[in-house]
């Protein structure tokens, strides 16, 4: 029994550690498998995209230049012919994005420092005396003009005198072009004062210069030298061009030194100009609706045309983020999403930045192996990241060809943003719903386990609570109507404990249900032994001789009979309690008057009553029960006490508990001590503790049943107290304690 | 003439013993071993005393219907229970049903030969007229030793045999603390103490029927019982 207790301890113990309820979290953690492959699942789409996407770009760059195969035209006009291109010769006008100020300042050129040549003495045209000149120029195209810019740096500044003639005896700048048939047209500029500019075409057969108004530009002085800033209507303006500036540096004296782009004044040495080319241009601008970036270059990587920026070029995988309806952002799931979600979502992702620099390109001159190959002849796609590393970029090239030779080449570019943000999406969504699912699940599961181990607890505590320390039935179990296993469980252990307390009941009313039916037989030898001792008696008067064995026979019966009430008292007293009526009664009193009762029945025993003297009111022992039986369990105990008492003193204490509802009694006598195994069931039925030496000792030769103590439990039951026996020390001997609640 | 005692008992021994017995006192016994048998002979003629057993062969209540049956042709027969069962539930039964006393069966002989005697002498003092000799009073209560009678304040209390020799022992010597097994004694029954207990109990309760305030008998915690006459109220209250 004990060794169960501790086993069930045990597993108690266990159970907590690893119960039900952490098994089934722990089985359920294997949900957390489904997000990974969630995940791997959107990766190997994203890959799938991309190669969708790069066949795309390949697909739009081969349709661009199908559209431009063949068609000499485009290409001639823009000397992409040359062989090779010569730095500072031929020019090449970038694409302006907005008018410039023609004020001679440079700040309103985009860029202006990466995108100018520095000319020195290197493209000197002739110096009679030392270089006291060098420039910085760039060339830009807007609208349906060439815009050309000069920073001169200068010793000496000399304008055209008032009164001067000549047009050359100052610092000037010649510039030469040819126009769309080929002729040169050559102008000189040439200011008495800073301000709007001065300039003058120079006709072959007259020597008088004439004004050239459809030139015009502002003539700047700085503490370096003067800038010059100009434009060129472009219909007048062919291929070819040649710009130089000329130094004096005295009043009306010869120009000294020169430097330019060729000699203006030798139509063959010109320079070409290369300016984003209209109709290409017009062609490119169909595929700008392809969400890509589009460049057009020749063969020496300059750019002819350009459409779209790689900013916004994110791929058809790019659909605009549809902006939520108004009450949509109201909604409570939106502002969770936005302020909970979505900030842990990106913790894992990473959302592709729209704010990347690209310096890969700048905007003349296209660099790049996949550029390089289709120049080649070579269809190429590849990926790069940005030069800030923030984005992913798709570029796919696709060379043209004209006459069999490759005469440029289309470059197509996106970047991943777009299938990044479906991606992105399309993980937002899965986390949400994995989320949801595995909240949900591990909710189920928690309930499930939580419901279950309660379940199952509740069936242990129902067990624990029917079989008490003694291993006594004392309560029923409520059989569960469920279906399952658990309520299987506690049907078979309801009907165990219900069969277990039968059998119980069965042997505690054996010794009633034997008592009755011994009594008939008893009652037939008893009345038998009777009329033979009435024969003998009418004998004996006659014969005068006495037989001694009917009297032991009938003293052998009577303490059978003894025995009989002994066995049926227990019932008996069961079914009197039953119907016994509660009175108010002073326990004080009845413990009094029993003492003094006990005094006179074993006059050898000395009783010590000691009540609590601090009890202060004479009511404190009031009592709701029956008097008679709380003497019957006087008598129980005290006798009990008598018997094992060595020292013939019996101490009886009636107190008050430390929680002021019971009144406590203790019995004690000195003498042997409980058993230790037998403390707990004492009160049992038909429990004895005498020995064999006990019992030739026992003088009085009443039969023990066990049954006394049992009765004294049954009246504490009745009570609603308490029995219970301990040993107690110097001197040795046996207290029994009882417990009764008092009327409060 | 003698008298005529009937017994009803299922159990062949112990009829023969109890008829033996009853013999050798001069009484005329039948005996009866089940309730049809004992029906049609009481239907035919009425016997002056029956011992009946509760339980007769199958029936298991067949002497508590024999009682009833008896107890509707005669008012006066009386009637003893003699029988196995010892608890509390039948014993108010039968006395409820009409029954003169309940006896459990390991009464001795002598003591069941004492009550029949008894009851015969409680029948015949009620023929006769009453004598002042036999009657004590005592406060409100009136005992005639003779018809075996208490009167509580002039109010006859319907007492059995037993319970009547109780209240006797008790009112003898008011004051006096009986204990149970002098009582048992002078009751000529043996039983435990729980069954004094429930005696008097009901004893009390009778008393209560005619005078709610009836309390003389006083239970002495641990000793026994004891009458309490006016005088003794107003010693204690003093």
């Amino acid at each position: 029994m004990k060794v169960n207790i501790a086993n069930m301890a045990n597993s108690k113990r266990l159970n907590l550690r690893f119960g039900l309820r952490s098994k089934l979290l722990l089985l359920s953690s294997f949900l957390f498998v489904i997000p990974w492959f969630g995940y791997q699942y959107v990766w190997e789409m994203e890959k799938y995209l991309r190669f969708g996407q790069e066949q795309t770009l390949v697909g739009t760059a081969r349709a661009l230049a199908t559209a431009l195969h063949e068609r000499e035209k485009l290409f001639n006009n823009q000397a992409s012919f040359l062989p090779n291109v010569e730095q500072g010769k031929d020019l090449y006008g970038y694409k302006l994005t907005e008018a410039v100020n023609l004020d001679g300042l440079a700040n309103d050129w985009p860029d202006f420092n990466q995108r100018t040549h520095f000319y020195n003495q290197q493209q000197q045209l002739f110096a009679n005396e030392p270089l006291s000149l060098n420039f910085k120029a760039s060339v830009g195209k807007y609208n349906n003009y060439l815009y050309l810019f000069f920073q001169v740096v200068d010793n000496r500044v000399i304008f055209r005198g008032e009164n001067t003639r000549s047009i050359s005896n100052n610092d000037h700048l010649a510039l030469s072009f040819s126009d769309a048939n080929n002729k040169l047209n050559r102008f000189i500029i040439s200011n008495k004062k800073a301000g709007w500019i001065s300039a003058f075409a120079l006709a072959d057969d007259s020597a008088i210069p004439a004004p050239a108004p459809q030139i015009q530009g502002h003539w700047l002085p700085t503490p370096q030298g003067y800038n010059v800033e100009l434009r060129v209507p472009l219909d007048n303006l062919g291929d070819n061009i040649a710009f130089a500036f000329y130094d004096v540096d005295k009043n009306n004296g010869e120009a000294v030194s020169a430097i330019g782009s060729a000699d203006p004044s030798n139509e063959e040495s010109l320079g070409t100009i290369v300016v984003p080319s209209p109709e290409i241009e017009r062609i490119v601008k169909g595929m700008r609706y392809t969400n890509s970036s589009i460049w057009v270059v020749d063969q020496h990587h300059r750019v002819l045309a350009s459409a779209g920026s790689l900013k916004s070029a994110s791929g058809v995988w790019h659909a605009k983020e549809q902006q939520p309806k108004e009450e949509e952002k109201n909604s409570l799931w939106y502002q969770f999403k936005q302020q909970f979600l979505l900030p842990l979502y990106y913790k894992i992702l990473t959302k592709p930045s729209t704010d990347f620099i690209d310096q890969l390109y700048d905007a003349q001159h296209l660099q790049g192996s996949h550029i390089v190959n289709a120049l080649g002849g070579k269809a190429t796609s590849q990926w790069r990241l940005t030069t800030d590393k923030k984005a992913l970029v798709l570029s796919a090239a696709y060379p043209i060809f004209i006459n069999n030779q490759v005469k440029g080449a289309v470059i197509v570019e996106e970047t991943t943003n777009g299938i990044r943000s479906l991606r992105n999406r399309a993980l937002e969504k899965l986390f949400t719903v994995i989320l949801a699912i595995m909240s949900l699940g591990a909710l189920t599961f928690i309930l499930f386990a939580s419901r279950i181990s309660s379940r199952i607890r509740q069936l242990s505590n129902q067990a624990e609570l029917a079989i008490d320390k003694q291993g006594r039935i004392i309560g029923q179990m409520q059989a569960s109507n469920s279906n399952d296993e658990i309520g299987d469980l506690s049907r078979s252990f309801t009907t165990a404990v219900n069969r277990l307390s039968e059998y119980n009941h069965y042997l505690e009313n054996m010794s009633a249900r034997l008592s009755h039916e011994l009594r008939t037989p008893i009652a037939v030898v008893k009345t038998s032994l009777d009329n033979l001792s009435l024969l003998e008696n009418q004998q004996a008067q006659t014969d005068k001789s006495n037989n001694p064995y009917i009297e032991r026979a009938q003293t052998g019966i009577k303490t059978l009979n003894l025995i009989l009430t002994n066995m049926s008292e227990a019932t008996r007293l069961e079914q009197m309690l039953s119907s016994t009526e509660k009175i108010d009664f002073d326990l004080q009193q009845v413990v009094k008057g029993c003492i003094s009762g006990y005094q006179q029945i074993y006059p050898a025993m000395q009783f010590n009553l000691n009540i609590d003297v601090n009890t202060p009111k004479p009511s404190t022992f009031l009592m709701h029960g029956s008097p008679e039986h709380i003497v019957q369990l006087l008598d129980k105990v005290v006798s009990n006490s008598v018997e094992f008492s060595q020292d013939n003193i019996i101490t009886i204490e009636l107190k008050k508990s430390s929680n002021k509802h019971d009144a406590e009694l203790l019995i004690s006598n000195n003498g042997i001590l409980l058993p230790e195994q037998l403390s707990e069931s004492l009160f049992d039925s038909m429990v004895s503790l005498r020995d064999e030496n006990q019992k030739t000792q026992d003088k009085q030769a009443v039969p023990h049943l066990g049954l006394g103590l049992y009765i004294s439990r049954l009246i504490c039951q009745f009570h609603q107290g308490s029995i219970s026996a301990y040993n107690h020390q110097n001197p040795a001997g046996v207290t029994v304690h009882i417990s009764l609640p008092t009327k409060v | 003439m003698s008298k005529r005692i009937a017994i009803v008992e299922d159990e062949a021994a112990i009829r023969e013993n109890y008829a033996d017995v009853l013999r050798s006192q001069g009484y005329q016994v039948q005996t009866y071993a089940d309730r049809s048998s004992a029906t049609q002979a009481f239907n035919l003629r009425l016997p002056n005393l029956v011992i009946l057993d509760i339980g007769l062969n199958d029936e298991y209540d067949g002497g508590f219907v024999l009682c009833q049956q008896l107890r509707a042709k005669s008012a006066t027969l009386p009637i003893i229970f003699l029988t196995a069962r010892d608890n509390d539930f039948d014993t108010v039964s039968g006395l409820r049903i009409g029954a003169d006393d309940y006896l459990t069966k390991d009464i001795s002989l002598p003591h069941l030969t004492a009550r029949i005697s008894a009851l015969f002498r409680r029948q015949e003092a009620l023929k006769k007229p009453i004598n002042d000799d036999h009657i004590t009073r005592s406060g409100a209560l009136t005992v005639d030793s003779q018809r075996m009678s208490i009167m509580w304040q002039n109010r006859s209390i319907d007492l059995t045999i037993t319970e009547f020799w109780l209240v006797h022992a008790l009112a003898k010597n008011p004051g006096h603390v009986k204990n149970r097994t002098q009582l048992m004694t002078d009751s000529k029954i043996y039983v435990d103490d729980s069954t004094i207990t429930s005696h008097i109990k009901r004893i009390r309760k009778k008393f209560m029927q005619h005078d709610s305030s009836f309390d003389c008998i006083e239970t002495v915690y641990g000793m026994g019982y004891r009458w309490l006459s006016a005088n003794n109220i107003a010693d204690d209250e003093g």
